[in-house]
């Protein structure tokens, strides 16, 4: 039977892109906490250059030193420069993990397109009453490839725009990682690792009663 | 990892190094050691100044408060004494030990710089001809250890000077701008600039301490 075949087919490609997108989902967990130490840092450091900015130097118990608001500025300024790299590491792996779910799911995508002839229309949308369709399946991977892009840019946005001229942004800007990331729930990626999963399931348990 | 005074070995051109040159070698051990150890205490400096400015803020914090319910009960115009507060008065304790091991350092700079000097004094006395004497190791001339000595020299006096103020002025301080850039100031250290490090670094790599 040619749609058996090819539908086993699409259950092992399923599988081995659910495996590669739960592995790349605890990459990308891990880069975006790595992400909040340092916003944390430069929101502590923002604060501290805004102090240095308000301070009347002339007549605090630091007048005597004439060179020090300039070489403290200097300083905090470097620090930045070092969180900003820091974030551009974990911009890094985060840029790492998109494009390898984008790739896992291309190819997922592609089997499907050259056994979409043999699979045929219906068996491609026939769902059970516990399993999603392969089409579910298929759909909900796009969902997670564009989970990962669009978040992936919001991030890139968000970092590219950090800068020691606004301080003030920069002192909020633990609140508003927090809140851009609220907007995105992962939910979409735990999803489709569900329908995956039972989209496989429900294909061996067919195929061991087809068997037997 | 503290680098060990081994006289004689290591260096590329002499196997047996003459006694100026072994003991400008040894300089440079001290130095990287002396340089170490600064940075520890500046570290644990700094934990005790965030302890302090910590308490003073929380002890701003009641004082407000206890103002407030004076205020409130309007009982005439006796303010409560100031309390004795021991922790605050042991971390302020504990900053004058560090400031004291920092300041040992500092002298122990001084007397690494002052020896270089005498090294230059004792090999001009010996060239006094005219004739320009060859470099102990890779391409230093003699008096470049005692320019670089000279110059981290004066950056952990003027830094030493700036944290003599700190620890003076640091509990005695009600403002909170004022707080914040005495323990961005201890952190940073802006007197000591980035170019110590590359210095620290171009005399270990010249005296073999470091390989190319």
């Amino acid at each position: 039977m040619a749609p058996a075949a090819a539908l086993s087919a699409m259950a092992a490609a399923l599988e081995a892109c659910s495996a590669a997108v739960a592995r790349q989902a605890a990459a990308w967990r891990q880069a975006l906490a790595g992400c909040s130490p340092p916003l944390d840092s430069l929101a502590g450091l923002a604060a501290q250059m805004r102090a240095a900015e308000r301070l009347p130097w002339g007549s605090s118990p630091l007048a005597a030193f004439g060179d020090l608001p300039e070489r403290l500025w200097r300083k905090q300024r470097g620090a930045a420069e070092a969180l900003l790299e820091q974030l551009g590491s974990r911009r890094a792996e985060l840029r790492a993990v998109r494009d390898a779910v984008g790739a896992a799911v291309a190819s997922a995508l592609r089997l499907y397109e050259e056994r979409a002839a043999e699979l045929g229309l219906e068996a491609a949308l026939r769902r059970g009453p516990r399993c999603p369709s392969l089409a579910d399946a298929l759909e909900g991977l796009q969902d997670v490839e564009r989970h990962y892009r669009h978040l992936y840019l919001e991030i890139q946005l968000f970092l590219l725009r950090i800068s020691c001229d606004s301080l003030a942004d920069m002192e909020t800007l633990p609140q508003a990682w927090g809140k851009m990331l609220e907007r995105y729930k992962e939910d979409v990626v735990e999803d489709t690792l569900l329908k995956i999963s039972l989209f496989v399931d429900n294909h061996q348990e067919l195929c061991s009663s087809e068997g037997s | 990892m503290p680098l060990s005074k081994s006289p004689g070995d290591g260096t590329p051109r002499r196997p047996v190094l003459p006694v100026s040159a072994r003991k400008i070698k040894d300089n440079a051990a001290d130095w990287h050691n002396l340089m170490m150890k600064w940075e520890r205490l500046n570290n644990n400096g700094f934990t005790t100044a965030n302890k302090i400015v910590n308490m003073k803020i929380s002890e701003q914090f009641q004082d407000n408060k206890m103002e407030i319910a004076c205020d409130n009960n309007a009982t005439g115009s006796e303010k409560p004494a100031p309390k004795y507060n021991e922790e605050l008065d042991n971390c302020c304790e504990e900053l004058l030990e560090t400031l004291k091991h920092m300041t040992k350092i500092q002298l122990k700079m001084e007397k690494l710089t002052s020896t270089a000097k005498a090294i230059c004094d004792l090999e001009a006395f010996h060239h006094r001809a005219g004739n320009c004497p060859a470099p102990f190791f890779h391409t230093w001339p003699t008096p470049y250890f005692y320019e670089v000595s000279l110059k981290l020299s004066e950056m952990y006096r003027k830094e030493l000077q700036l944290k003599q103020t700190i620890v003076q002025e640091i509990a005695h301080s009600a403002d909170q701008d004022l707080m914040m850039v005495y323990l961005s100031s201890w952190l940073y250290q802006p007197y000591i600039e980035n170019s110590s490090k590359l210095l620290l670094e171009a005399m270990l790599l010249e005296t073999g301490h470091r390989q190319c």
